[in-house]
This record gives structure tokens, C-alpha cells and sequence, in this order.
């Protein structure tokens, strides 16, 4: 088994946390993983990307041309991604920012509010682990137990007061779907 | 940090870690992308630990700073990129003229020139060949994973003090910036006694004077034979490199530095489709193992060279070859890395244009 | 009977100057050996030498040694001074090495306040090649490069050292000085002490550029050499402390 995720958005929305999250909870459970981000001219214009893959063997390459699943949060990373995604593979998108369009026919969406969902919690800070929770939903090899695990590996002792809201934020698509 | 713990980090942080756990007593830098990390990192770390760290005013001065530490027999380093590497060309000549014990950690960007801050290896010549005056060699570590950033960054400040030689750390900008599981453990290299030679003030004893430079003719001479000697026995206990199922191989892939994840896994998909392909790669650059090129060479092993540049590695390997066998190049000069997809497709190309009956089972 | 007058105990026993019949860069030398043997800094000295007339300081001081590149003595010796900071280390350097080619390293190791010395000889040429223009020939002067004479329109200014120095916050001391007279060598051995002093109190960077005579390149005897010293240098570089964080009062 081999997958690979791209995970992008606006600067500010999380998109690189996110994926260090996501990528975290993917070595916790045990497998090979790599974490690639854009940067440089590729992050000017204010859109930000990483790519995971995750592997039970070793990873075969760390930046691919096309993914197995895109997670989106804004149009410009819809539009720009939506190209990549293999023949059956799926991209899931934040619709509070994303037009609800299908463009392909031989590839899979799923449409989340992220963004409302994350208003609703409090605070627009949390989308992004929203939409972990969405991809989790969507994606058997993202599990929200290693993504809560993930997120305290990353965040470590300091935030820890940020683990419950975060947590929330993880399961809010699974309570509402 | 706990040392045994697998940890995702950064090939730019895992870079800088290992060296202050090998001993790092002083880093010299300037800021280039895509190796910033590394520094912003030390200059966190290395005030606490009440080693130093000097923002340099350029790389020409960061590699003499470097220069004028480790000849007091301590370790210290720079790490730069690429057009900023050309800059310290001249110091490198110097230590190795000097017999100095510099790391230098180069995390390649594109070029020629201020190119940009793509990944490439287009500093495969600038390492293994310099691009400084005189007859020296360097040693060039070229690691794969975020793992081997870690192990060969221990490695690098071991070989440099027991040669008294120059090391690169040839690193590309995908490394630098990826991210990956991997454990420091403990620095597995011993201490290098450096008493006999480093500069700490002429206390009961002479003098000491290090320098490359002689009036006299004869001792220059000298000097330079006794350069290549010393290599000769670094080339002898120290050439390092890999192999995947070269045994019953046609083809042998071969890349170096990240690249060499990328042709492990064209080789699995070559071998499902009956192309018996088998993978090499040199972990030291240089000292090239040409010795174990030229035996897979003589048992009639054909080569196909992946890499992000123009050619540069695939010159070595066809001088290692020596034309008993064919070597061809798969290449990009920079930017996305040559696919799995890609690497396999031009591979069937090579086997289709030569009608090779390489393809015998599946 | 008495001996009044000796090598200095850190010079190299079999020792020979491979300086020009002349040329005031023995007496410099002279004057740091017997500095470091008066304040006992042989056992502690660490010295980056740099490319140019002398580049074979090795040779004559029995101390550690680092050869720099060209232009490179100052960050050699942060590098050398910063792994080993209870060390005394120095650098002794020409005008081309340490104001042309290396000006960039010089300034910024005053600017950080590196604590070490710097010397600096101010002969208005690049004497090992043979005299060409450098950074501090006069105007008028004539060199193999300036066959016609330094003039403004063509080559440019001089740079004085010391005074640009002395302006870096980093600089503890900074001072010109000249060998052409017995009162100027004692000035310039006092200057040195200073320089050498600022460092062992831990206060920045101490600078000193000397005045430096060429009768070699200069086509000129040692005594007019020196006279030239006089009449045609001092007048354009003064001599003077230009900075002293030990003096009364501050800075000067």
C-alpha cells in the first residue's frame, strides 16, 4: 500500500500543520511517511501546499506528479488541484470557500463546510483539523485516534490546553455526517 | 530530545541536530535557501549551549571563520547552497592544502548562476571535482533519507578530523526541506585525537605553523604526493555504496543522494515487468567506488545513470565502465524530481530503441 | 658586561628575514615579538597570517600559526578566536590583505567587536608583486598599475584604515602609527600594547595600522624611503589614536 495526500489552501489556514499532523499520526501508527511542502515562488500569491505518502514499505518517491487524494480548503487549491487527482482517486474540499462543482467525472468529492463547521466551534483556527476529520472520514488509512496523537506530538506540552477543542474539531464532520 | 525516539523532522533540522550531537563547538553561516533552516535552527541552540555561532557578513568569510576554528581542533562548520558554495572554492583548495578538518554542508538548489531554489544536483562536479585551484580531494557524502542526513552528518565530522580533509554533505533541496520519521540515537563514531597537530598556543612545545605554501620546490612536491596517498587510503577504508539486486541484473539503475528512492522503486516495476533491473549507488561521491562499477561491468552489466542535472555522475560512471558495457543517462537539469513513472518509461525506451532481449521473464 | 640588546625569545632561533633589505615589516615583527614575550602571550598566541610580504610570518615567530586566504586573516582569526576564546590571537597583515581584498572581513569582525588584534601594513602597495596600485597609494603616486600617477578622476582615493575602523561600534582601539623615527617606533610599540591589551580585558576589536616603508618598490634608499614616510604619508594619513574605550572620558 501506497497513498499520497496534498494537502493545500490560503497562508494562514494551516494547510502545512495540518499536514505535519497528518503525517505525524501516519509514523505513529507504525508506517513509512514522508512530508514535502511547496516553497519558495510556489508559496508566493499566498496559496500553501505539502504533500504526504504514506507507505507500509519504503516510500517510493517523495513528490509525485499525480495523488491518490487532494484536501482543499480554497477555490484557487480546487481549481490548481483538481487536475491532479488520479483517475479514481478523491478531493475533498472546504466548501465555505469552494464552489460545489465537479469538473471530472472519473474522480471523487466530498464537500464539508470546514470552515462553518470550525466558526461553530469557536474559531476559524480549528478548519484545519477539521478538515482532517473530514479526510478521515473519506480516507481508511487516516485514523482521527493517530491524528489526536499527532496533534499532541506536534503541539507537544505548551498546547495542550488546545487538545480538547482540537479533538472537537477532529470528530465535528463524523457527529454531523 | 530523546535520542532513541523516532521523531518527523525536517533533512535541514536533522542536519543541524546531528552535528551539535557530534560535537559542533562552532557554526559560520549566511542565510540561502533552501538551507536557512540549518542556521536558524543552531543560532537557537548553540548560545545555550555555550558554543558559538556567528551570523557571517558572507560564505567567503563563514568558510574561513570555519577555516580558522577547526585548525584549533575543534569541529565547526557552515552549510550553504550551491552559488553560494562557488564562493568558497578557494578555502576548500586551502584546507585541503592545509590538511583541515572542515565539514561543509552544501543543500543543492538549481543553477548556473543564482539559477533558483529548486531541488537539482547539479553540484555533483563543484563537489567531487572543485572548483578551486590545485591538485585535492575532497570527501562527499551524499545521504538519501532524512536518516542518513543524520548518520552521514556524524560520519562527516568523524572522517574529517581522522584524515584532516575536507567533507561536503551533499544534500539537495528536497531533502532539506522534507520531512521524514527518523532517530538520532547516539553519535556511534570515536573521539579524534587531535593533540599532535591542532593549534592551542606553542605551550611546551614549538610552533606550529599550518599552511600549504612552500619557497621550497622540492617540499611543495612532497606535500601534494603525500595529499594523494592520504587519499589513496581513504579511498581504500572509506568508498561506501549500495546495491539492490545487481546478482541476476541487465540493467543496473544508478543515482545518488534522493534520487536513489526514486530508482529502488522503478526497479520494482520494471522487475513485474520482466526488465531485470538492479540498483546502485554511491553513498561516497567521492571517494567513487569505480572499482565496484568496473566488476559489474565485467560481469556485463549495462547502466542507465538517473539525475537531476545534465550528466554529471553519468561521466564517472562511463569512466568507471570503460565502454565494456553501455551507459546511458536519464536526466532532468532541475526542478520536480524525475517521476517513478517517468524513470520507467524511459528505461522501456532504452530497452525498445536497442532491441535488447533484456525482457526474458515475468 | 651587559647585554642590552637580543633576539626576542619567541622568534624562531634560525630565523632570516625574507623581507627587502630595508623595508620597515622587520621592525614590525620585531616589535609584536617583543610584546609577546613582555606580556607573556607566546604560550596563548595564535597568529592568521595572511598572503602578501608576510606571508612567511611562520617562519620568524615561534608561535602557532594558521595560513588565511588572501583578505580572509580577519574572519580566519574570529573563526580561531571564537573555539578558543582565552587565547591571545592576531592577525598581521598588509594594506591590499586587510583594506582591499579583505575589507569586507576586517570591517565586520570590528563591527561584531571580535576580540582579537589586527595589524595592519601601510607600505601604499602591493609589494610582493611588485608594486602595483593598491588601496592606499597616494595621489600622484606612481605604480606599475598607476605608470602615470594615482589621479582622482582615473583610480579613485586612498582609504584610511584606521579612521574607518575607529568608527565600527565593535572597535575597542584603533590607531595609526609609524616606524620612519626612534619616538614613532616607541609610539607604534605603545599603539601595539594597546591593541594587544583591549583584547586581553575582553573590550572589542584592537587596530593597528602602521606606516610602513618600501624602498624596493618605492625605487628609493631606506632613508629617503623614510623621509617619504614623513613628507608624503603622515600628511595624508595623520597619525593618532582614533579610538580608545580605555581612555578618559569614553571613546577617545
Amino acid at each position: 500500500m501506497e497513498k499520497n495526500f496534498i494537502i493545500a489552501g490560503f497562508g494562514g489556514q494551516g494547510v502545512l500543520l495540518a499536514g505535519t499532523i497528518l503525517a505525524n499520526s501516519f509514523m505513529l501508527s507504525g508506517k513509512n511517511v514522508t512530508w514535502y511542502p511547496c516553497y519558495g515562488a510556489e508559496m508566493r500569491g499566498g496559496t500553501v501546499n505539502c504533500e504526504i505518502v504514506v507507505s507500509d514499505t519504503e516510500v517510493s518517491s517523495v513528490h509525485k506528479q499525480d495523488t491518490d487524494y487532494a484536501l482543499v480548503l480554497n477555490q484557487q487549491s480546487f481549481d490548481k488541484f483538481v487536475q491532479r487527482v488520479k483517475s479514481g482517486g478523491t478531493i475533498v474540499a472546504n466548501s465555505t470557500l469552494v464552489a460545489k462543482t465537479e469538473p471530472r467525472a472519473d474522480i471523487k468529492y466530498v464537500f464539508a463546510p470546514m470552515g462553518d463547521l470550525a466558526n461553530e466551534l469557536g474559531t476559524s483556527k480549528v478548519t484545519n483539523m477539521v478538515a482532517l476529520g473530514v479526510l478521515a472520514s473519506v480516507v481508511d488509512v487516516v485514523d482521527t485516534e493517530y491524528l489526536a496523537l499527532g496533534f499532541e506530538k506536534v503541539m507537544g506540552e505548551k498546547k495542550k490546553d488546545l487538545l480538547q477543542l482540537n479533538k472537537k474539531a477532529l470528530e465535528v464532520w463524523g457527529n454531523t455526517i | 530530545m530523546n535520542n532513541k525516539e523516532k521523531v518527523l523532522i525536517k533533512g535541514n533540522y536533522a542536519i543541524a541536530q546531528a552535528a551539535v550531537n557530534a560535537g559542533l563547538q562552532c557554526y559560520f553561516g549566511y542565510p540561502i535557501t533552501p538551507q536557512t533552516e540549518i542556521g536558524e535552527y543552531l543560532s537557537g541552540v548553540m548560545p545555550d549551549l555555550g558554543r558559538a555561532y556567528v551570523c557571517a557578513e558572507s560564505e567567503l568569510a563563514a568558510i574561513n571563520m570555519v577555516l580558522g576554528a577547526v585548525s584549533t581542533g575543534v569541529r565547526a562548520m557552515t552549510t550553504s547552497s550551491s552559488c553560494a558554495v562557488a564562493l568558497m572554492q578557494e578555502a576548500l583548495s586551502y584546507a585541503c592544502g592545509d590538511e583541515l578538518p572542515v565539514v561543509l554542508v552544501n543543500v543543492m538548489r538549481a543553477g548556473p548562476g543564482l539559477g533558483y531554489i529548486y531541488p537539482a544536483q547539479g553540484d555533483y562536479n563543484q563537489s567531487v571535482y572543485g572548483g578551486g585551484n590545485g591538485d585535492y580531494k575532497i570527501i562527499v557524502l551524499a545521504p538519501s533519507t532524512v536518516q542518513e542526513c543524520i548518520d552521514y552528518t556524524y560520519r562527516a565530522f568523524y572522517l574529517a578530523q581522522k584524515y584532516r580533509n575536507p567533507v561536503i554533505l551533499l544534500a539537495d533541496g528536497l531533502l532539506g526541506q522534507m520531512m521524514e520519521p527518523a532517530c538520532f540515537g547516539e553519535n556511534p563514531y570515536p573521539e579524534v585525537d587531535v593533540s599532535s597537530w591542532a593549534l592551542t598556543g606553542a605551550k611546551n612545545r614549538d610552533g606550529r605553523a599550518i599552511y600549504s605554501v612552500g619557497p621550497d620546490e622540492k617540499k611543495q612536491i612532497q606535500h601534494i604526493y603525500n595529499l594523494f596517498e592520504k587519499f589513496e587510503v581513504i579511498k581504500k577504508n572509506e568508498t561506501s555504496f549500495e546495491e539492490f539486486e545487481t546478482e541476476d541484473a541487465d540493467i543496473i539503475l544508478t543515482a545518488f543522494g534522493s534520487m536513489t528512492r526514486n530508482i529502488k522503486a522503478s526497479m520494482k516495476v520494471l522487475r513485474k515487468k520482466g526488465i531485470k533491473v538492479g540498483c546502485f549507488r554511491p553513498i561516497t561521491l567521492s571517494p567513487f567506488p569505480h572499482d565496484r562499477i568496473s566488476e559489474l561491468a565485467n560481469k556485463g552489466k549495462d547502466f542507465i545513470v538517473v539525475e537531476m542535472n545534465m550528466g554529471q555522475m553519468y561521466k564517472d560512471i562511463k569512466y568507471a565502465v570503460e565502454g565494456k558495457t553501455k551507459v546511458d543517462l536519464i536526466n532532468r537539469p532541475c526542478g520536480e524530481w524525475l517521476s517513478v513513472e517517468e524513470i520507467v518509461s524511459s528505461v522501456e525506451k532504452i530497452v525498445t530503441e536497442r532491441g535488447l532481449a533484456y525482457a526474458t521473464s515475468v | 658586561m651587559q647585554q642590552v640588546f637580543s633576539i626576542p625569545k619567541c622568534m624562531k632561533k634560525d630565523f632570516r628575514y625574507t623581507f627587502c633589505p630595508g623595508c620597515d615589516h622587520g621592525v614590525a615583527v620585531r616589535l609584536v615579538a617583543e610584546l609577546i614575550d613582555e606580556m607573556n602571550l607566546q604560550e596563548k598566541a595564535i597568529c592568521s597570517t595572511c598572503v602578501g610580504c608576510s606571508v612567511f610570518l611562520y617562519n620568524f615567530l615561534d608561535i602557532d600559526c594558521v595560513e588565511a586566504p588572501h583578505g580572509r586573516a580577519c574572519a580566519s582569526a574570529t573563526g580561531v578566536k571564537r573555539a578558543q576564546p582565552d587565547k591571545f590571537v592576531f592577525t598581521y597583515q598588509g594594506d591590499g590583505d586587510f583594506a582591499s581584498i579583505g575589507l569586507a572581513e576586517s570591517m565586520h569582525a570590528a563591527l561584531r567587536g571580535e576580540k582579537f588584534s589586527a595589524i595592519c601594513i601601510n607600505n601604499t602597495t602591493y609589494g610582493m608583486t611588485g608594486g602595483q596600485m593598491g588601496p592606499t597609494s597616494l595621489m600622484g603616486q606612481k605604480t606599475t598599475t598607476s605608470p602615470n600617477g594615482r589621479n582622482a578622476d582615473y583610480y579613485g582615493y586612498p582609504i584610511k584604515i584606521a579612521e574607518h575602523i575607529a568608527q565600527c561600534d565593535g572597535t575597542a582601539y584603533s590607531a595609526r602609527v609609524a616606524l620612519d623615527t626612534i619616538p614613532h617606533i616607541n609610539q607604534a610599540k605603545k599603539a601595539l600594547q594597546k591593541a594587544f591589551e583591549v583584547q586581553q580585558q575582553g573590550l572589542g576589536f584592537g587596530f593597528v595600522e602602521i606606516l610602513s616603508s618600501c624602498p624596493t618598490n618605492w625605487k628609493m634608499s631606506p632613508e629617503e624611503a623614510h623621509q617619504r614616510v614623513r613628507e608624503e604619508m603622515i600628511p595624508v594619513f595623520p597619525l593618532g589614536v582614533f579610538k580608545d574605550v580605555t581612555a578618559e572620558g569614553g571613546n577617545k
